[in-house]
């Protein structure tokens, strides 16, 4: 039974599951949820190929996301021109960002590189708000809703989909980095920089490599998300709270695996969504609750399952099998 | 202005008041950044929850003066001891448990906590923004051209003892010294017998004992609300940066530096744009000087 | 295949949350309309004073039948930002089944909330953010009661230009004005607009133009310093809350004179925390807002008088103060629902749309004396919007201006020196 691994397995379980629903129900409220766990699944999925494949733990991935959602939102509400041609456009923007921020992580370790992305971001979002006659300032740019597949005007199948397709991309770019050579590669800077130079490995080349391949994949996602909320505005697509997100679906997921970023994104985006829906309605002053138990469940996954939901299933599942082979 | 003119006593008093509005901005920020020196210096815990300890300082504050009419100058001691209570409770609780744990583990835990202790605050004590004003906030002080005040004078004059007596605590203390070389050699100072438990809960306890006295010396000067403390946290890391991990007079003049890029930046280009100065410099120093402006240790030492 | 049934365990259990977080509230009998605030992050103080506001109006309203012969009643959701906003418009629609949503504090929630409505074909009602574009997007059913951003520019430097300038004996283009605001989306809009009228309708001088971030600013003297030196007679400063109480201290420990500050809206120098800290010594700053305390009732047509004076009295019975400007905005706004639903008798759009259309009340018909003609966009109009002046007199916020609304006066024309406000 070793055709398939467990973890793809339940990938392709996901996955599946996904595209069926719309088949299932039209409801646009489950939809809405799915396309989002999609996306944010996506989008920590191009930052595990910094975060957990190169072992490049960025805290300013927002950049790359706002760089992609400005490049839609003013190719379609200023320029009246395809959102795509504004994707194209976010990517090739982001893979210079990326360059850059790749070029720091040669220079700085650990909690450093993760602070100077702060930075970054925090520089691109002072920006955005101030270029007034560029970017309509703090204001934000509403996208325009205009029908069919070269606008991105989508109805919720339409978008579904779309978003898998993205998800499956990303899904396979990661698995893809697990099985090739490059990917052993990324593995050994990312355990052992040193030792990988030694053996030849041109790590600093390969890094910078792997934050420009998780900075368009961010910028695609951004771009995406921007014609589907049809909001875009400096303080939230720079913030820090959506680069910590990226992250997060990770680190709950299992950072450095390729179903990871997806699984976290799925416990997260429900957990984030129920516990909204049931302390908002409540009363005004109780609202902040549903943080408190997000901040608090993190605090207890990141303690106790540090490699995520997946190694925390590969280490029940070895226990089981040390306890079979014990007891036989 | 014109550079071949004589400076003339307006732009004299210009320059004075920006230099001292440079002093006392810095003295808040080393008020917040030496407590985090010691954390991220000695631990090398990113503490992403530091501002909220600022925030539950500044509350503290707020109430003692709205309920007891106690002004923060009292409550001040008060707070030292029991932010340092709670220091050794958040130690035991949260970090004690990821302290060997790798960097991102420790990010995420703080970012945790920093999202649960804000919306405690949000909960308890609503978004509302609280302003208390003591006597001693609405005395201006004026000398020569300048003008500040005295809740300012304060606040600089505490970070400056803090900064002082703490030095002086790593240098001349038992615990001081047992502290500094945990931080330089967690693995041989284990090996020398040093209960390195120990040395990081007094650490943390101390660290957040400073930023939640730090608290009452900022409620006079800002308003009070839960995410008070959020725009603080990015600065102290800046200062941090900038004086060398665990230096306390570096921390003290990082703070000096930061803020007078910031005032001078708020001056000449607009105060927009001081953010955008004093995170490239940020960046900068991390890039070129990686131990700091004026520091021995930094960045080199710290592994991935 | 243990594992597998553990990933599928996990997968299971995830699905039901989802079902859960789904579940239909909501009793018979009561109508359930769907409310939008930020009630977490940064505006939450805020968010939660419209909650209040809208909460003491629906409790009026059911007082008095309630709407279409049911009881009104809330569906909540808080909308920290955007994403957070579409997606809780989505589930309020859809999950919670309401038709109408009524929202939001702040301009960057406003957009993405009501283009989430729209695709649903539900009727988005706006009752506080002040972002223009909101109203040029084509939305058959986005409908907005306050006033925009082009009206709180407009009514402020109306006020400058025609009572200040003339009692400062200047022209209008002889005043000398610095611009001076919180960099989010309502300081930006707002300021702008100001900005634009100020220089091309009445020529006024502009010195200087300063935007901050009003979280991460600690420091005004810098800015004081070099205001100073350009001497302007008027300050146009939008403040936030907390950066409010900061500039009015530091300006006067620098001395800074100036003739008057002028901010608009129920943040910052609106608010009712900056008298607060500041006492006797806030005198003097104005204020563009819904009507307060010396407001001329009587100024008001009956039916106007009757709904404000009940409003009040609520307010009053609720918090113990005078409403402030997040109640009169978003109760305000709940009440026009209402009586747009009395008249159109049901919550189809086409229906709605006509009975909003229809509404022809002059200024003084409801409440905070506002008047009612909603373009073919959803505006209703900014001038029967009617906005008043106030001014920090003594700790409280008075209005002062028009004057046939008002028994106060402004007073400190030009300000005198700082310890001179009394």
């Amino acid at each position: 039974m070793r055709w398939l691994a467990p973890g793809r397995a339940a990938a392709a379980l996901l996955f599946a599951g996904a595209a069926v629903v719309p088949l299932l129900s039209r409801d646009s409220f489950f939809l809405d949820s799915v396309i989002l766990i999609l996306l944010w699944g996506s989008l920590s999925a191009a930052w595990n190929v910094a975060g957990g494949y190169a072992g490049q733990v960025s805290l300013g991935h927002a950049a790359f996301f706002g760089i992609g959602a400005y490049a839609a939102a003013l190719a379609s509400a200023r320029y009246e021109q395809s959102p795509w041609l504004g994707l194209a456009v976010g990517v090739l923007l982001s893979i210079v960002a990326g360059a850059l921020i790749g070029y720091l992580s040669n220079r700085l370790k650990g909690p450093y590189f993760a602070l100077s992305t702060i930075a970054f971001a925090e520089v691109l979002k002072i920006v955005a708000s101030r270029w007034r006659g560029f970017t309509a300032g703090s204001e934000g740019i509403p996208v325009p809703y205009r029908p069919g597949f070269w606008t991105l005007g989508l109805d919720h199948v339409a978008w579904l989909y779309l978003a898998l397709t993205l998800a499956l991309v990303c899904y396979g770019l990661q698995v893809y980095l697990e099985k090739s050579r490059v990917g052993y590669r990324l593995a050994g800077v990312r355990e052992d920089e040193d030792a990988a130079e030694a053996l030849g490995i041109a790590t600093r080349r390969l890094k910078v490599a792997a934050v420009m391949l998780s900075a368009a994949l961010t910028a695609v996602g951004g771009s995406l998300w921007a014609q589907y909320v049809g909001f875009v505005d400096p303080a939230h697509v720079f913030s820090i709270d959506l680069s910590i997100r990226f992250a997060l679906n990770s680190i709950i997921g299992g950072m450095g695996t390729a179903l990871g970023p997806f699984l976290g994104s799925v416990l997260i985006t429900m957990l984030e969504t129920y516990l909204r829906a049931t302390f908002s309605g409540m009363k005004a002053g109780f609202s902040g609750i549903y943080l408190i138990i997000y901040g608090t469940v993190l605090i207890l996954v990141v303690r106790f399952a540090p490699e995520g939901v997946t190694g925390l299933a590969d280490r029940v599942w070895r226990r089981r099998g040390a306890a079979r082979a014990e007891a036989a | 202005m014109d550079p071949a003119r004589r400076l003339g006593p307006a732009e004299i008093d210009v320059f004075a008041q920006l230099a001292v509005s440079t002093l006392l901005l810095g003295g808040i920020y080393a008020l917040i950044a030496v407590g985090l020196t010691l954390i991220f210096g000695i631990m090398r815990v990113v503490n992403f929850a530091h501002g909220e300890y600022l925030m539950l300082g500044m509350y503290l504050a707020f109430w003692a003066f709205s309920l007891l009419a106690l002004d923060p100058y009292v409550v001040l001691p008060a707070s030292l001891v029991i932010f340092f209570v709670v220091g050794l409770l958040t130690y035991a609780l949260v970090m004690r448990g990821v302290i060997h744990a790798s960097h991102n583990v420790q990010i995420f835990t703080t970012v945790g906590l920093s999202i649960a202790l804000q919306n405690v605050a949000l909960v308890l004590w609503t978004g509302d923004f609280r302003v208390i004003r003591p006597w001693h906030s609405s005395v201006v002080i004026r000398l020569g051209g300048t003008a500040f005040n005295l809740s300012q004078v304060v606040a600089f004059a505490v970070a400056v003892a803090l900064t002082i007596g703490l030095l002086l605590f790593m240098r001349r203390t038992h615990t001081g010294r047992v502290m500094r070389a945990t931080a330089q050699d967690r693995d041989a100072a284990t090996l020398m017998g040093i209960d390195t438990d120990r040395v990081y809960r007094l650490t943390f306890a101390i660290g957040i004992a400073c930023v939640g006295a730090a608290g009452a010396l900022v409620a006079p000067l800002y308003a009070t609300y839960p995410q008070a403390g959020l725009q603080f946290v990015l600065i102290a890391y800046v200062v941090v940066v900038l004086g060398g991990l665990g230096d306390m007079a570096g921390a003290l003049l990082g703070s000096l530096i930061v803020a007078a890029v910031e005032v001078a930046g708020s001056y000449v280009f607009g105060a927009a744009w001081k953010e955008v100065l004093y995170f490239v410099l940020f960046i900068g120093v991390l890039v070129f000087r990686p131990a700091g402006l004026f520091g021995q240790r930094g960045a080199e030492t710290l592994g991935a | 295949m243990r594992r597998r049934a553990f990933f599928l365990a996990v997968v299971v259990l995830v699905a039901l949350t989802g079902w859960l977080a789904a579940s239909v509230h909501g009793q018979s009998g009561e109508y359930n309309i769907g409310v939008h605030e930020p009630l977490t992050g940064p505006l939450a103080g805020e968010g939660k004073r419209h909650l209040e506001g809208l909460e003491i109006v629906r409790d009026m309203i059911n007082e008095r039948g309630g709407v279409m012969g049911r009881k009104l009643a809330f569906a909540v959701a808080d909308a920290p930002d955007p994403t957070a906003a579409a997606t809780e418009a989505t589930r309020l629609i859809t999950r919670e089944g309401v038709r109408i949503i009524v929202g939001t504090f702040s301009s960057r929630l406003c957009g993405a909330a009501s283009e989430a409505a729209a695709r649903h074909n539900a009727i988005y009602w706006e009752t506080s953010c002040v972002d223009p574009r909101y109203s040029t997007r084509g939305l058959k059913n986005a409908y907005r009661t306050e006033i925009d951003a082009t009206g709180f520019g407009w009514y402020n430097v109306e006020f400058i230009a025609k009572h200040l300038a003339p009692r400062f004996g200047k022209k209008p283009s002889e005043l000398k004005i610095a611009f001076l605001s919180e960099d989010s989306s309502y300081g930006q809009g707002v300021t702008e607009a100001a900005r634009q009228r100020a220089k091309q309708e009445f020529k006024m001088q502009e010195v200087a133009a300063e935007y901050y971030n009003f979280q991460t600013i600690n420091d005004f003297t810098p800015v004081i310093v070099k205001f100073k030196q350009l001497q302007p007679d008027i300050v146009h400063h939008i403040a936030y809350t907390n950066d409010a109480p900061l500039f009015w201290r530091q300006a006067r420990e620098q001395d800074f004179l100036f003739k008057a500050l002028v901010h608009a809206g129920a943040t910052g120098y609106g608010g009712v925390d900056f008298g607060k800290a500041l006492g006797a010594n806030a005198n003097g700053v104005f204020a563009l807002l819904e009507p307060g305390p010396g407001f001329k009732i009587e100024a008001l047509r009956p039916e106007g008088q009757a709904i404000e004076k009940a409003f009040r009295d609520a307010i009053q019975k609720r918090t113990g103060s005078y409403p402030l400007g997040g109640h009169q905005l978003a109760g305000g706004g709940l009440w026009l629902l209402k009586v747009v639903l009395d008249r159109a008798k049901s919550d189809d759009p086409e229906k709605f749309r006509s009975a909003v259309m229809s509404l022809d009340l002059p200024v003084g018909s409801m409440i905070n004396g506002w008047g009612v003609k909603f373009a073919e966009n959803g505006q209703n109009s900014n001038e029967r919007v009617q906005h008043y002046m106030l001014q920090w007199q003594d700790g409280q916020l008075v209005t002062v201006w028009p004057e046939e609304f008002t028994t106060k006066r402004a007073k400190w024309i030009p300000l005198g020196a700082w310890d001179q406000r009394k």
